[in-house]
Parts: C-alpha cells; sequence; structure tokens
C-alpha cells in the first residue's frame, strides 16, 4: 500500500469488499500519495521503452507519484497501480466509453490516453466524485432513474454526464443526447440515462 | 426437443424439496409493486463494486491466449521457446504441454483438445502465456509462433451443403437431421385461404459483446481451486471446470456475485476458465484472464444468422388457414443450437391448424453459437410479424385485428395442447394499440416531403419465462429484525436482488436497508440455475418467498408465547407482530425476548413446481414510429410502447429498465448489427465496436412506454410472476421492419435495415425494378 | 495491448522536429488514432513525440487576410465551440462536430484528424494489404460495402476525415514544419490519392508536422454546411457525405464548393457539380442537379453501388441547407 485517500479513514478502501472479494493494490506504485494540485505545464519525461519512469499523476486531488512504462494508458495505472477500479475496461480502444475520466474537467477515454500525457493534468474519476461517503449529485440521479443495469458502463456514463453539466449547467434533451453519445450501454439503458442526467442537472443546482 | 423452459442448462440439475406449504396469492402488498432504486445502487454508483475483471489479488500474474487467426487450419507446430524467455513470462503452455492434454466437449458428443490442433473457426485457442504484466504476456504471444496448414473454409451457411463444400466434421456439415414439426395439413389449409402470402428473410449473426469482458481470476489453496468468474451462473461454470479438470466439485468454488452483462453469452464455462487455472496450477499463483474486446467478437457466442421462407395463408375474415416454414441456421463449428427456436412463434405464437416447419442447422467455420437474448424467437418474429402483416394488407384488414383474430388459449405445440394460465396476448394488443393512438398514428399522413413517417406493431410470447424447480434460498432473520438473504443467482443487470429483498421486505417487515444479500457463489449460496431465459424472477422469488415464511412461521411461534394469541391469529405490521383481531396487541419483533435468546431464525425456501397440465408463458406487443430520409436510407425511431403480460410487476422502476433495455437490443438487431465474414479468408472483418455496430444514445427513441397490461398470474408461481427480460426484445425488430414498411412501402427482409441496405432498395423501387 | 515504445514529449517545435528524426519515430498528437494503429498492429513506432507540451501549436487566433488560424493541436471540441469558426465557417464547426464521439474530439486534434490513417478493415486488421506492402487490396473482390466509388485504385479506402472536406471546401491552407523548414500547401493537394502513391495518404515528408490550418477569409454572403450520412447515430464515419460552400451574389451563386467525403481516398471535390451552381439561382432544383452531377463518374465496387443514390441525397440535402 503506498496511497492515502482522501476520507482520511485507515486502511484501504480496496482491502476487503462485502461480496468477499480481495483485492490488493499498487504493485508498481512507489511513494505516497500527497495531497497537491497538478502543476501545468509540467515536463514529462523522456523514457525509454519498458523502462519504469517516474511520473506524478493528480487525482482525485491527490498527487501519485509512481514509476511507469511509457505504454501504459492512463487506464492501466488508474485500475491496476492505484486500485482505482471504478474506472472500467471496456475496450481498450476508444469506442465503449466505460473508461471515462474527466481530464481537467473534461471527459476523455483514460484507454486512448498514455498516462505520460496525463501528468500536469487534474484527472477525476468515479472515485473523486464521491462527496466523503455519500453519492454526488450524478451518482445519486442515476441511482434514482435506475439509468443503469449490468452497472458496468455506468461510471463512465456518470463521467461524461459530469463533464457535460461542468460546461453546460441545463442541457437540452437534444444536448443530452450528443453528450452521452461517446458512452456505450449494451443493456440499453439511454432513455433512462437521459433522464438520469436531467436529474443530475437539478440535483446539482440545488446544490445536493 | 429439450424442456422449453430449461432450455441451456446442460447439465445434470439436483431436485429440490417441495414448499412445506403453499401459501395465498398476495392479496395487498406493501412493498412488492412498488418503485424502488436498488438495493445494490450504491455500489455500482460508488465504484465500490468489484467486478471480477476489476479484482487483483496479491502476486497475481496476467494471461492471455493465442488465437487461430485462419477460419480453417490445422496447427502443424508451434514454437514458444522465444516467448519462454522473455521478460516476466512465467508460463508458456501449448498443445503439447501435459498440462493442456484435456478434454473440451463442444457439445452433443463433439470433444476436441484444449488446445487441439484442428483449427475450426477463427478464434480457437492454440496456446496461451502468463506473465507478470498483461502488456508482457501478450509480448510473448506476440513471440510464439505458428505453422499453420491452411485450410479451405466455408463461412456462408447457405453454402455449407453445396457439392464441394469443405467439411467441418467427419460426416459433412449437416447437424443431425433436419428437425420437422408438422400439424394439420398445410396443403389443405393453404386451399382453404383467401389469401397466400409467401416471403423470404434473413437475420444477420449478431454479437453479445456485453460491456464487461469475459473472464475470470483462477486461484489455488492446494488442491482446491476458486474462480472469480463474470457470469450468469456460477454452478454451470463450477460443474463444467470441475469435470473438465476431474475435480471433486467442492474443491470448485465459482463466485460472480457482481457481473457487467451477458445476454446469454455468460451461461456456460469457457476454454479460458480452464486455461487460467491450468497456468495458476503451473506457476503456483493467482492468474487472471479476461480477454480483449476483439477476442469476444470471435468465440464466446453469437446469435446465429437465420434464413427463412414463410409462407402463410388466411381468410378474409382473418382466420389463420396454414403457416409452413423452412429455415437454414448455423451454430458455427460446432453443435450449438443453430436453429435452436427459430420455429417457436410460427408454432404457437397465433391459433393455426395447419402448421408445417423445417429447420435445417449446419456447420460453418464460425464460432460457436450460445443463448442470446430470446434465442430463435427475434428471428422467427422477424419472418413472422412481418409475414402477418404482410398478410393483412393482402386481406385489407388492420394488422392488428389480424392477431386478434387468432390468438390462442392453448400452447397448439406441446403435447396435449395444454391451457396457458393466461394469455395476456389480447390485452397487449388491445391496451397497447390504445395507448399508442394505433388508430391515429396509421391515419397519419406520410409526409409529402423525402421523409416518410410510419407505424408498425409486432407480438410474441416467450417459449420460457415460468421458471421452476430448483432453487433453494436461505433467508436468516436477525434478532434486531434485519435480515440476511442467501441465494445462489446471478443479479445479471436485470435487478434480482432488489426483487429478492422486496420479497423478504413484504413478508417479514424488513426495511430494504436492513437486507444484507449474499449471492452467486458455490461454497456459500445455494443451488440455482442460471440467471437466464427470463425465469429468475419467477423461479428464484417464490423461493424467497417459502423461505421468509418459513423464517415468519418460527417468529409467530416465538411470539404466540409471549402475546398470548395463537400464531394462526398473528401478522406483522411495521416493525411489530401484532394479532388480528386485536391490533393493540403487539410487540416490536426485536423485542421478543424468545427471539433475542434464539439470534436468529434461519429459514430455507424452495421453488415449488409449476401447475400441472398448464403452460407459463409471457406475452408481448410493441408498436412503434419511425421516420425514413428516402434520400440517404437513414432510419429514425421516434417512439416505442411496449406492452406486457409478465403476471406480477414486482418492481415497476427495474421492469421499465428492462423494456427500455429490450427495446433498444432489438432496435440494433433492426436497424445497424451483423458479423461479417471476409468472403476470401473466412475471417471476421467487424472485431470491434466500430465497425460491429451497437446502438448509442443518438439512435434510440428517448419516448419508450413500457405498459404492463396483466395481473399477476396466480396460477403460476407463488409470486405470480412470468419472466420478462426476453419478451422485451423479440418483437421489437420487425416492428421496426413494419413501420418502415407503412412508411415507405418497401418491405425489408433481410436485416439490418441499415442505409445501406434501404437506400438500395429505395433506388430499386423509384427504377420501376 | 500496445507494444514497446520510447516516449518524449518536447516543449519546442524545433525540437519536436529533430526528435521525428529518430528512426522509427511517430507523432503522438491527440493519439486517437496513433495508439489504435499501434495496439492493431497497422504499424510499429520505436518512439513516440508528443506534441502535447508544444505551446505553440495551440489555439485560434485571427490570420492576418482576416481569417483565422488554427493551431494543429488544438482539439476538435475546441473548434466546435469557437463562436468564430460558427459563426464565419459553420460548414467546418458542422463537421467537426459530426465526427466521431465528445470524448474523442475532446482529445482528437484538428491536425491528427487530417492525418488519420485508413480505416478500411482490412488495413486495420491483421490482413497484409497493398498499402502495408502485401500483394493486394483485400477489399477490392472482398468486403467493400463500405469503401470507395471514386479514385481507388490499387487500394480503395475511403478518407475517414468529417474535416478535411471542409477545408477543401474552404480553400483552407495547412502550414507544415520539417528538418527543411516550414512551408504551406493547400488543403486541396495535402491528400495523396492512391494513383499518385498508395502507401501514404499525405504529402508529409520524413519528420514533418502539421503545424496550423489556416481558413481564408470568406467572401461576404458565403454559406456553408455539412451533410453526413453513416449506419449509427454516432460515433461512425461517413458512409456518404458532402461538405458545401457557396458565395451569393443578389440570390446568385458567385463561388461553390463542394467536396464529398466517405466516399474517395482523398476529400473528394467535384468541380462540374460546382460549376452547375455558378451563375444560378440555389434553389431546391439547382441543388438536386447539381447532386445529379456530382455523382457523375461514380465506380462503384460489387457492394457499394448504394453510394451513389445516398450520395446524391446528401449533397442535395447539404446544398438545400444553405436555402
Amino acid at each position: 500500500m503506498g496511497h492515502d485517500h482522501d476520507d482520511g479513514k485507515g486502511g484501504c478502501p480496496h482491502g476487503v469488499s462485502r461480496r468477499g472479494f480481495f483485492t490488493a493494490v499498487g504493485a508498481g506504485a512507489i511513494g505516497a500519495a500527497t495531497l497537491g494540485r497538478a502543476q501545468a505545464p509540467a515536463a514529462a519525461p523522456a523514457a525509454s521503452a519498458g523502462e519504469p519512469t517516474k511520473v506524478t499523476l493528480h487525482v482525485n486531488g491527490r498527487a501519485h507519484t509512481i514509476l511507469a512504462e511509457p505504454r501504459w494508458t492512463l487506464l492501466f495505472v488508474l485500475r491496476e497501480q492505484l486500485g482505482l477500479t471504478g474506472t472500467k475496461v471496456g475496450c481498450e480502444r476508444g469506442e465503449c466509453g466505460a473508461c471515462t475520466v474527466l481530464l481537467d474537467g473534461v471527459p476523455r477515454y483514460a484507454c486512448m490516453t498514455l498516462a505520460f500525457e496525463a501528468v500536469g493534468r487534474e484527472i477525476t474519476t468515479l472515485e473523486g466524485l464521491m462527496v466523503g461517503e455519500q453519492l454526488g449529485p450524478v451518482q445519486q440521479a442515476f441511482l434514482a432513474e435506475d439509468a443503469y443495469q449490468c452497472g458496468y458502463c455506468t461510471p463512465g456514463q456518470i463521467m461524461a454526464a459530469e463533464g457535460l453539466l461542468r460546461t453546460n449547467a441545463e442541457p437540452s434533451l437534444a444536448q443530452i443526447r450528443t453528450g452521452m453519445s461517446g458512452n456505450l450501454c449494451r443493456c440499453g439503458a439511454y432513455a433512462h440515462i437521459f433522464k438520469a442526467v436531467k436529474r443530475g442537472s437539478e440535483l446539482k443546482k440545488a446544490g445536493r | 426437443m429439450k424442456t422449453p423452459e430449461l432450455y441451456f442448462i446442460n447439465e445434470a440439475v439436483p431436485d429440490t424439496a417441495l414448499p412445506q406449504v403453499k401459501p395465498e396469492p398476495w392479496a395487498a402488498t406493501r412493498v412488492v409493486g412498488t418503485a424502488q432504486p436498488r438495493v445494490d445502487g450504491y455500489e455500482r454508483m460508488s465504484g465500490t463494486a468489484v467486478y471480477p475483471s476489476d479484482l487483483v489479488l496479491p502476486d497475481m500474474l496476467h494471461a492471455a491466449v493465442l488465437r487461430c487467426p485462419h477460419a480453417h487450419a490445422r496447427v502443424r507446430r508451434v514454437d514458444a521457446s522465444a516467448a519462454a524467455g522473455m521478460p516476466g513470462v512465467r508460463s508458456v503452455i501449448t498443445g503439447d504441454a501435459a498440462a493442456a492434454d484435456l478434454r473440451w466437449n463442444y457439445g452433443r458428443n463433439v470433444f476436441t483438445k484444449l488446445f487441439d490442433p484442428h483449427c475450426r473457426f477463427e478464434g480457437e485457442a492454440v496456446a496461451a502465456v502468463a506473465a507478470e504484466t498483461p502488456q508482457q504476456a501478450w509480448d510473448a504471444l506476440r513471440a510464439i509462433s505458428v505453422d499453420y496448414e491452411v485450410l479451405p473454409f466455408v463461412v456462408d451457411e447457405r453454402r455449407a451443403l453445396d457439392v464441394g463444400a469443405p467439411a467441418l466434421h467427419e460426416g459433412g456439415n449437416r447437424v443431425g437431421d433436419v428437425e420437422r414439426y408438422e400439424r394439420g395439413d398445410v396443403t389443405k389449409g393453404f386451399a382453404a385461404a383467401d389469401k397466400v402470402v409467401e416471403l423470404e428473410f434473413r437475420t444477420a449473426a449478431e454479437i453479445h459483446t456485453p460491456m464487461e469482458l469475459h473472464g475470470c481470476v483462477a486461484r489455488w489453496d492446494g488442491p482446491r481451486l476458486t474462480i472469480w468468474e463474470s457470469t450468469q451462473g456460477v454452478y454451470p461454470v463450477q460443474q463444467r471446470v470441475a469435470g473438465v479438470l476431474e475435480m471433486p466439485l467442492a474443491n470448485v468454488r465459482v463466485i460472480g456475485s457482481y457481473m457487467g452483462g451477458g445476454f446469454g453469452s455468460k451461461l456456460q464455462a469457457d476454454k479460458y476458465n480452464i486455461v487460467a487455472a491450468v497456468l495458476a496450477r503451473l506457476t503456483a499463483r493467482p492468474v487472471k484472464l479476461f480477454l480483449t474486446r476483439e477476442e469476444t467478437f470471435l468465440c464466446v457466442g453469437n446469435r446465429p444468422p437465420a434464413n427463412m421462407r414463410l409462407k402463410a395463408g388466411a381468410r378474409k375474415d382473418g382466420t389463420l388457414t396454414a403457416l409452413e416454414m423452412t429455415c437454414t441456421g448455423t451454430g458455427g463449428a460446432y453443435p450449438a443450437g443453430g436453429t435452436s427456436l427459430v420455429d417457436w412463434l410460427v408454432r404457437d405464437l397465433y391459433a393455426c391448424p395447419n402448421v408445417h416447419t423445417e429447420l435445417t442447422d449446419v456447420y460453418i467455420n464460425g464460432g460457436p453459437s450460445r443463448p442470446f437474448r430470446a434465442p430463435g424467437h427475434p428471428q422467427g418474429a422477424w419472418a413472422l410479424e412481418q409475414t402477418i402483416d404482410a398478410l393483412a394488407d393482402a386481406i385489407g384488414m388492420d394488422a392488428i385485428e389480424l392477431r386478434l383474430k387468432n390468438v390462442p388459449t392453448v400452447s397448439q405445440t406441446r403435447e396435449g395442447r395444454p391451457p396457458y394460465t393466461t394469455t395476456g396476448l389480447t390485452r397487449c394488443l388491445t391496451e397497447g394499440a390504445k395507448a399508442f393512438g394505433w388508430r391515429d398514428a396509421k391515419r397519419h399522413p406520410k409526409g409529402d416531403g423525402p421523409v416518410k413517417r410510419g407505424v408498425g406493431a409486432a407480438a410474441c410470447l416467450w417459449v420460457a419465462g415460468s421458471g421452476g424447480p430448483p432453487s433453494t434460498v436461505i433467508v436468516k432473520l436477525f434478532a434486531d429484525g434485519s435480515a440476511n438473504l442467501n441465494m445462489g443467482a446471478s443479479d445479471i443487470g436485470t435487478g434480482t436482488k432488489t426483487v429478492m429483498a422486496m420479497v423478504v421486505a413484504e413478508e417479514l417487515g424488513v426495511a430494504l436497508d436492513k437486507i444484507q444479500i449474499e449471492n452467486a457463489d458455490t461454497a456459500t449460496t445455494e443451488y440455482a440455475t442460471a440467471s437466464g431465459g427470463s425465469k429468475t424472477v419467477p423461479t428464484e422469488s417464490p423461493a424467497v418467498r417459502d423461505a421468509a415464511l418459513a423464517v415468519k412461521r418460527q417468529l409467530f411461534d416465538l411470539a404466540a408465547d409471549e402475546l398470548k394469541v395463537p400464531a394462526s391469529e398473528l401478522a406483522i405490521d411495521g416493525e411489530d407482530v401484532v394479532s388480528k383481531k386485536d391490533q393493540k396487541v403487539r410487540k416490536k419483533i426485536a423485542e421478543l425476548a424468545g427471539f433475542r435468546r434464539r439470534g436468529v431464525l434461519v429459514g430455507v425456501g424452495t421453488r415449488g413446481p409449476n401447475p400441472e397440465n398448464k403452460v407459463v408463458n409471457p406475452f408481448a406487443a410493441q408498436f412503434c414510429e419511425v421516420e425514413v430520409d428516402t434520400r440517404t436510407g437513414e432510419v429514425r425511431v421516434l417512439r416505442f410502447l411496449s406492452a406486457h403480460d409478465s403476471g406480477r410487476v414486482m418492481n415497476p422502476l427495474t421492469f421499465e429498465s428492462q423494456v427500455i433495455g429490450g427495446v433498444t437490443m432489438g432496435i440494433g438487431l433492426a436497424l445497424t448489427e451483423q458479423r461479417v465474414f471476409d468472403r476470401q479468408t473466412g475471417k471476421v472483418v467487424n472485431r470491434n465496436w466500430h465497425d460491429y455496430k451497437i446502438p448509442t444514445a443518438m439512435d434510440v427513441p428517448a419516448d419508450i412506454t413500457s405498459l404492463p397490461v396483466a395481473p399477476p398470474d396466480d396460477e403460476a408461481n407463488t409470486t405470480g410472476t412470468k419472466g420478462l427480460g426476453e419478451p422485451v426484445t423479440i418483437p421489437t425488430a420487425a416492428a421496426v421492419a413494419n413501420a418502415v414498411h407503412d412508411a415507405i412501402g418497401i418491405r425489408v427482409t433481410e436485416s439490418p435495415i441499415s442505409p445501406m441496405r434501404l437506400v438500395a432498395l429505395l433506388t430499386e423501387k423509384r427504377a420501376g425494378r | 495491448m500496445l507494444p514497446n515504445f520510447n516516449y518524449v514529449r518536447p516543449s519546442s517545435l524545433a525540437d519536436a522536429v529533430r526528435q521525428l528524426s529518430t528512426p522509427n519515430a511517430r507523432v503522438h498528437a491527440g493519439g486517437t488514432d496513433l495508439l489504435g494503429c499501434l495496439r492493431d498492429g497497422v504499424f510499429a513506432a520505436d518512439t513516440l513525440v508528443s506534441l502535447s507540451a508544444i505551446e505553440e501549436l495551440r489555439g485560434i487566433r485571427p490570420s492576418l487576410d482576416g481569417g483565422l488560424a488554427i493551431g494543429a493541436m488544438t482539439t476538435l471540441s475546441e473548434v466546435a465551440a469557437d463562436p468564430r469558426v460558427a459563426d464565419r465557417y459553420p460548414v467546418l464547426s458542422r463537421a467537426v462536430a459530426a465526427a466521431a464521439s465528445p470524448q474523442l474530439r475532446n482529445q482528437g486534434t484538428i491536425g491528427g484528424n487530417i492525418c488519420q490513417r485508413p480505416r478500411c478493415w482490412y488495413y486495420r486488421a491483421d490482413f497484409h494489404c497493398a498499402r502495408k506492402g502485401g500483394e493486394k487490396c483485400y477489399a477490392a473482390e472482398g468486403e467493400n460495402q463500405f469503401h470507395c466509388i471514386f479514385g481507388g485504385e490499387v487500394c480503395f479506402y475511403v478518407h475517414p476525415s468529417d474535416v478535411a472536406p471542409a477545408l477543401v471546401a474552404l480553400e483552407a491552407l495547412v502550414r507544415i514544419s520539417g528538418p527543411a523548414g516550414a512551408r504551406s500547401v493547400s488543403a486541396e493537394t495535402f491528400f495523396v490519392p492512391p494513383s499518385k502513391d498508395y502507401t501514404r495518404e499525405t504529402v508529409l515528408g520524413p519528420g514533418e508536422i502539421v503545424t496550423e490550418v489556416v481558413l481564408p477569409a470568406q467572401p461576404r454572403g458565403t454559406r456553408g454546411s455539412y451533410r453526413k450520412v453513416r449506419a449509427r447515430g454516432a460515433w461512425d464515419f461517413a458512409l456518404a457525405g458532402a461538405a458545401v460552400v457557396a458565395t451569393l451574389t443578389d440570390g446568385r451563386v458567385t463561388r461553390a464548393r463542394i467536396v464529398l467525403s466517405g466516399v474517395a481516398p482523398i476529400p473528394w471535390r467535384v468541380p462540374a457539380a460546382e460549376r452547375v451552381l455558378v451563375g444560378q439561382r440555389l434553389s431546391a432544383k439547382s441543388a438536386a442537379r447539381a447532386a445529379a452531377t456530382a455523382v457523375e463518374g461514380a465506380q462503384p465496387l460489387a457492394q457499394n453501388a448504394y453510394k451513389v443514390e445516398m450520395l446524391r441525397g446528401a449533397v442535395e440535402e447539404a446544398l438545400a441547407a444553405l436555402l
């Protein structure tokens, strides 16, 4: 374990889940995370193929210094190095949106973003939308509208919705559709997702 | 044929005991029937739910599978020497490895080796690697060189029986005999018809592509193996893995508490389970093996393509006189039910005395099929429901009227023509049409410009959807009134856990947030069949109710002593036990002294049998409106209404989610989805989500109405429920096709109705061809 | 899984050009196309030279002649959101909005977009096709429903970009820097048809980088539109499309540019169709005649004859949007 988490509680929130899964994180990580904001533009490393190179990523308001290889995607680092498995793997080729995160507040596919390219940027994942133990407004909206089924694309949908609402606080249905058109849902929850984005907009406005 | 109700279960299933009592149907409900967000919503929204693909174990290796790049080939030699020495590589196994000398059953009696030299489809497993990182595993795969003898192939099922077509198996490309069904005399039936229509149809192969990739994590503890699997059913996976590895069932534990979608493709174990277990054994380390997205297009199932000819006759008054269907299909390179249930709707959806069907299943050099949301049915509906529309046109009758003329009350195919417990078809059609505004919509002008509007409808039943035994669940009530529910079933995204918690809440008065659920773990949860076939709610909810009632009986026995009221006169009211005769005689459950001493009450529940000599099937009718750009061939679906007889609506919120999900998937079949083989090499050319197009947020209407029309089916089971997950998608594509026909007068008989196909048909029509 | 590569992120253009001279180095702009190609093994790279730290390649500014200069590393979303682009170059803002998905538009750059590699499903998969140095184009006799009806020769892919036809329609200029210094070419001559060289898609030489796209000022009375027909409502390339720009004076067309997408290996300009419009009033009738002319000479492959009529419809609708 090499990581603090924002909630400041002891232990790792990914240690033992209530379903009996075990996870361990940080196999390739070094150093402790520190609070801090990303400083742009940060000098990204010149790195050799296969060579672990020290980089600092700013995730959900914390700086994580890790050893990473040039070919590691942000998706791989978030999940396998930082244990932030809220960001999902769907295709690893920019065709589904399950790995959507915010970079400087803007939705991006973490699978098509090299970790090195995220250096110096503010990275926000699903975990970063939590308010302590409470779901954030968009998360609440998705839950209330049942805007998901298997739930696997949902983190990416929520991040896309969050990104949309940050640039357009009150999107029309047409704008919601377009804004959510970079996220596949094979269970087909789109009609409820549209409602959830609308509700998310209202909850955000109400400051929930 | 197999018992339709359990169509996808191949292994032995245990008998479970009969429930001890048969409770009265619920008269009024307090929790059941109300809209409830999911009990596991927090986990899924916060990201704390650990799906199998999220799992990271200490010291875990990552594995990858080398797959045959040819449609048909024989492996002459595999050279993995370079791969074995690469950085991070801990194990490489090929067909030569002793550890890989295992037999894999591809259905019926067809066995191959785990890494069989005869690769009958692109994507067949050839070798595998375990390494410290996934990147290293893939580096190693790229360094394995394989000498293939490339063999002639056939990937078009319409050509598989041609003279000179390469044979996949000894004995040729026929999968068993032609499957024939006959009742009455179709020749006489057609002779008695005033109008006969005959059309040819084709539906393209579809790929399931659930969002979570197929895969698992495997770990050994001495002789015991644990597999965390993204699955619809932990028990079928356990049985298959134990069988292949010749291990005691008890020593194979499969855990699948969360899973990211399956649609039928995750009802069974796969070779990758065995590969992961073997690599974990060889390296003495946990191994994670998840397929790539591209692999999932090749080797973990598909909805088979169907080539159908349908002939239908009716009298002027709308009475159906005869139906005849032939179908050629393929389950791919191995026996996999390539034509399974394609003719079921033709046989059973409408009352018709004379029916003849013939199904021909052939082998092609393609990945084996797997059940895909209502196997056979959407294909059959595509043909039948378009033909019924054409027949209605031919006799000058409204298409809904024609359907209403022929609503059956018995299952005509099943032996003894047993009656349905309920046939909601009439209500689905009439109430659906009314709510949709069918009459007005039909009269609505098509439009003067190049963009035309049209409406269409289609109906269905689903062959299964009754659920049934076996199932065992356990409900534990703790002394503070909170509860634990233990069941083997997976929640595949339909809200199973939520609905089951609602049953517990209904019977025991426990608040939903005080119910903890354990599910889908062969070691710690009770036996359940896989979640599929629209049978999970009707299978599990009566068992849960039975378990909750067992707890309730014990609770009332304890309370009877303390309240001095006979147990039979007690009821639960909120958190209290109360006398039915005197509401003032009550006590908090948590304050019953006897209960506090006992600490916990345990109730075991089972699923009782379905009613004898009756059939429990769900019915549905869907209505939609589309817009067609006649210049470019683009189709926009404007709205959908889906009317259902699925018995009791347990949770209207998740019920509606099923409806919009099924419609969305059906729109994929109708408009965008098709697997494409390269005719020169037999390789699949669209093996990603760009080239294989599933609907996006831009392709579906926001306006999808869920309309449950039927009351609880109290004859069916003790919760009055029938299946829903399949009927929601069966008629969708046909309804879209009928709407397109209404808009532009072109009947598109081949799926998908892509702009490519439609613009070609529009051009032909304009040219008067 | 991505294979191995070295990675550098220079902070100046000069340094980037220098780094690109190392063996088998490739430019990483937004990365959306590059990483896919590397993952699929379409080509390999020893070194990725990331342009993301070069500030001078970013942003939209007025150009000296009253037009706009768009830095190559400006994302498609930034282009779409720019009010000057929307106001003066609607054909471009519509084309940009029709591209890919929101996330890809947030990541993909205008420079990268016009340097995309072919999206042919043979080229992108494990087929050793002509463009990759193999013997034949698999699409010629194979699954060619998404391939070209104009300009195919040896290789029959269609240019994947929505942005490129808009740039050609606007008579944009592409600025390039390389080992030999800077140069500019018109968007129209930037793309290389297979008849000239079927192994490359642009005129970029070794070590050259697109640095800027310059949109010239448009005469008063200029209108523009983009119509894209696709098999799916989002996240899909054009089956057929048209970028159209027309200048109207006193109700008559004085200048017209019609550039097709989804039907040729390069953005396909149809001067004959443009000539049909010039001197005419813009009407449903003249649009239909221009559209009919636009599809003349199409040479469909076995499975894409549908494109002819679809294209006619797309051109007609694109022109109708100017009315």
